[in-house]
């Protein structure tokens, strides 16, 4: 292909990729180490509200001359890097500016820094094991359920479909509020498990509320691979099927040895892409326990933006989220690099 | 992958707004007909507001000023008009809003930062024509900043038949709460849980925090200053209290919101506890509802022995950016048309309003018994939100016997400092 006509056919994706990936990426790096902030100076202020009047000592923007805040912005490294990652050096509590570590250390501050790490590992570690638990029961279900729906009864099979799909279908923070309502007190869960005389607080305790979590996240993602999986099975060659009868292969046999391995790059893909989503697991950690016994990655990341207010260190955050799917997808990644460079 | 990381927050915002809407639209009385007709002007002109029952009330208002003349109003109701109201008051360049529905605690925030536009010569001109109230004016420095519309605390909810069956008095401090819960567990089979309070992780759980500690006369904040002051005595005293609760309320306590805390007392699964006034009606609510008519209101307990109220009350209004894209005199005249008094009487129901006109209802009661037991003023300080944010994050640690309350309080007090220095505050 001449290089005039290539370029004419990647040239709109590669601006496409620029605008809508790259772009995006290189602003949010830059946010992540900078800082703004509002140049704030101590008033006294008189405030009446429908409550009555109220002198209080209390800070308000320096306003410039066209009455607009004074903001004073500066390049910061990566510290914010390092607080997502609790590796700062916990501020001293007391008065006066100069931040002096030793005296923070002989009132045994550090253990609290300690603990800002831990709450950043604690939610690695939930969000790894949220992600490596709910993919292999997508996987074997969606394939079962792939299995069934094809061998199933064509009038039938629409019926089967949709039914299939629907916890894909339905908003992710609707779905994660149907669970919430189904194990909350009075739900429908602990009203039946009451019959058998068994009471269970389901956000009472870690393991109930992680194990709600991911019970949602296989819930609504095994339609997904269902629909993959599906789709892969339309294509498996009949011929190489009859074959593997006519030689006398059992079901099993035609099973692991001419339909697995034609669906093998589909559960590739599935992987890739439920550890993509996976990785970013939110909406069922704020729905279902608003974050307690368990955070994720992205709640921290939701936490700093909207508590904190804070875009330059959620932007830290964000950056940081992205290298750890990178990470997770090393691996998948050059096993699918070495498998198009044999197909070529 | 651009375009997904955004879905999962855009859905949120879509999904609660239309279930909010749908759910509280029922709710609202039908409005009377548009008074707008003699607003002189023109415009296109945007407005943000929450899903509150009484924002979708005045709502309807505001759009009836649409009838296809020059005057356009468009109202965005979204569950994070917080969030759009701060971005676009802000924002460098025109507000995206030429006015927002808001509390007291955005109120705050937006003030601080110099981005509120002084209403006081409008307040002056139309004063008489909409008949503006002294007392829904909320001024700083002598400027009106904001006009108010209604009220909301939290105060006691508590089953009026069942504390009259054991012979108990709605109690008026958290003591006297604790004992009463004791009785209720041990005589009333029906009750396993007497006490339902929002306990939950983040916003919830740090506003039952900053109520009970205010209650013990502690001060978030070393005085005239953005230090921390929450991690000392008085902080651990709330800790120690709210522990106390516990046994007495469901085991899913520290993950019950406003909405959870609703369901306990509408399905009958709770006795008593301190919950948002904007709450009340939906006891009554006979769809959702198995105790018409059995709930009462009363003022919030207080922590101590003759202490105040143990909560704070708030208020919401109607408030305009520096940075605003119409004219400035029609914005305020569209939303005094919709505060008037006409619309207040509509809406009776809808909210606690301000207005004189308002009829108060039963459910407006703890509110008003609150205030008369000394409950204060949510605090102003631009940085109340990022210490309520982290004391949401770490009081739960505590609860959850992972940490010590004074280790609980000393981390939310570090993280706090740290975010409080990041945005300027502590220098």
């Amino acid at each position: 292909m001449k290089t005039k006509s290539f370029l004419q056919f990647v040239g709109p994706s590669v601006v496409m990729m620029m605008l809508l990936l790259a772009a995006p990426l290189v602003i949010t790096f830059y946010l992540s180490v900078r800082n703004c902030a509002m140049e704030m100076e101590t008033v006294k202020v008189e405030e009446s509200t429908p409550f009555g009047l109220k002198e209080t000592i209390t800070q308000r923007a320096k306003l410039d001359a066209s009455g607009k805040a004074v903001q004073s912005c500066k390049f910061v490294g990566l510290d914010y890097y390092r607080k997502v990652l609790g590796l700062d050096d916990a501020s001293p509590l007391q008065d006066g500016p100069p931040p002096d570590s030793t005296a923070s250390a002989a009132k045994g501050i550090p253990a609290v820094s300690e603990k800002a790490g831990n709450e950043f590992l604690g939610a690695l570690r939930f969000t790894l094991v949220y992600t490596f638990v709910t993919l292999p029961f997508v996987l074997v279900i969606g394939f079962l359920l792939a299995l069934g729906v094809n061998s199933a009864n064509p009038k039938l099979k629409g019926a089967f479909i949709t039914a299939s799909l629907l916890p894909f279908i339905i908003t992710p923070v609707v779905a994660a509020l149907s669970i919430k309502w189904l194990f909350r007190d009075n739900g429908l869960v602990p009203y039946l498990l009451s019959f058998l005389d068994i009471q269970v607080f389901w956000m009472a305790q870690a393991w109930s509320a992680r194990m709600l979590i991911i019970v949602y996240g296989i819930w609504h993602v095994v339609p997904f691979a269902f629909i993959v999986l599906y789709a892969g099975l339309q294509g498996v060659p009949q011929d190489a099927l009859e074959a593997a009868t006519i030689d006398g292969a059992t079901r099993w046999q035609k099973l692991r040895y001419v339909t697995l391995p034609h669906l093998a790059p589909l559960i590739v893909f599935i992987t890739l892409i439920h550890m993509m989503d996976a990785y970013r697991v939110f909406e069922p950690v704020i729905v279902l326990t608003q974050g307690a016994f368990t955070t994720s990655v992205q709640y921290l990341t939701y936490h700093i933006l909207l508590q904190e207010n804070n875009p330059f260190k959620a932007s830290a955050a964000a950056v940081l989220t992205l290298i750890g799917i990178v990470f997770l997808l090393i691996p998948l990644l050059v096993k699918t690099w070495r498998e198009q460079k044999k197909g070529v | 992958m651009t375009v997904k990381l955004n879905l999962p927050r855009r859905r949120l915002v879509a999904l609660a707004t239309v279930a909010a809407v749908a759910a509280l639209t029922a709710l609202v009385p039908g409005v009377a007909s548009a008074k707008c007709a003699d607003i002189t002007g023109k415009g296109d002109i945007n407005i943000v507001g929450s899903s509150m029952p009484s924002v979708l009330h005045l709502a309807k208002e505001m759009e009836s000023c649409n009838k296809g003349g020059a005057l356009k109003v468009a109202i965005k109701i979204t569950p994070e008009a917080r969030v759009e109201t701060e971005r676009a008051f802000g924002s460098e360049g025109k507000s995206a809003f030429d006015a927002a529905v808001i509390s007291g605690g955005v109120y705050s925030n937006l003030s601080a930062k110099g981005q509120l536009q002084s209403m006081t010569d409008l307040v002056a001109k139309y004063k008489t024509k909409y008949k503006i109230e002294d007392n829904m004016l909320v001024k700083s420095n002598g400027e009106v900043m904001a006009i108010a519309y209604q009220q909301n605390a939290q105060n006691l909810y508590y089953r009026k038949d069942i504390f009259d069956k054991l012979g108990l008095k709605a109690p008026t401090t958290y003591a006297e709460m604790l004992a009463a819960a004791a009785v209720i567990k041990a005589r009333e089979p029906s009750i396993d849980f007497p006490i339902a309070q929002t306990f939950a992780k983040g916003f919830d759980i740090s506003t039952e925090f900053v109520n009970m500690y205010t209650g013990f006369g502690g001060k978030l904040f070393k005085p005239g200053t953005a230090q921390p002051a929450f991690n000392e005595e008085a902080g651990i005293k709330t800790i120690e209290l709210m522990k106390s609760m516990l046994p007495f309320m469901t085991p899913n306590a520290l993950a019950s919101n406003s909405d959870d805390v609703m369901n306990q007392f509408q399905q009958g699964k709770a006795a008593m506890g301190v919950l948002w006034a904007s709450r009340a009606a939906r006891m009554d609510d006979p769809a959702a509802s198995k105790i018409v008519g059995k709930m009462e209101f009363a003022a919030a307990p207080a922590v101590m022995p003759g202490g105040k109220s143990a909560t704070h009350l708030w208020w919401d209004g109607v408030a305009m950016p520096k940075n605003l894209t119409n004219d400035r005199d029609v914005v305020f005249q569209v939303l005094m048309d919709a505060l008037d008094e006409e619309t207040t009487k509509a809406g009776n129901d809808a909210t606690i309003w301000i207005r004189s006109v308002y009829k108060p209802t039963r459910f407006g009661t703890g509110v008003t018994l609150s205030m008369r037991a000394g409950a204060p003023v949510w605090p102003t300080e631009p940085y109340v939100g990022l210490a309520t944010g982290e004391l949401g994050k770490m009081i739960p640690e505590a609860l959850g016997g992972t940490m010590t309350p004074k280790q609980a309080l000393d981390a939310a007090a570090v993280a706090y400092t740290k975010a409080a220095t990041e945005k300027g505050f502590i220098k």
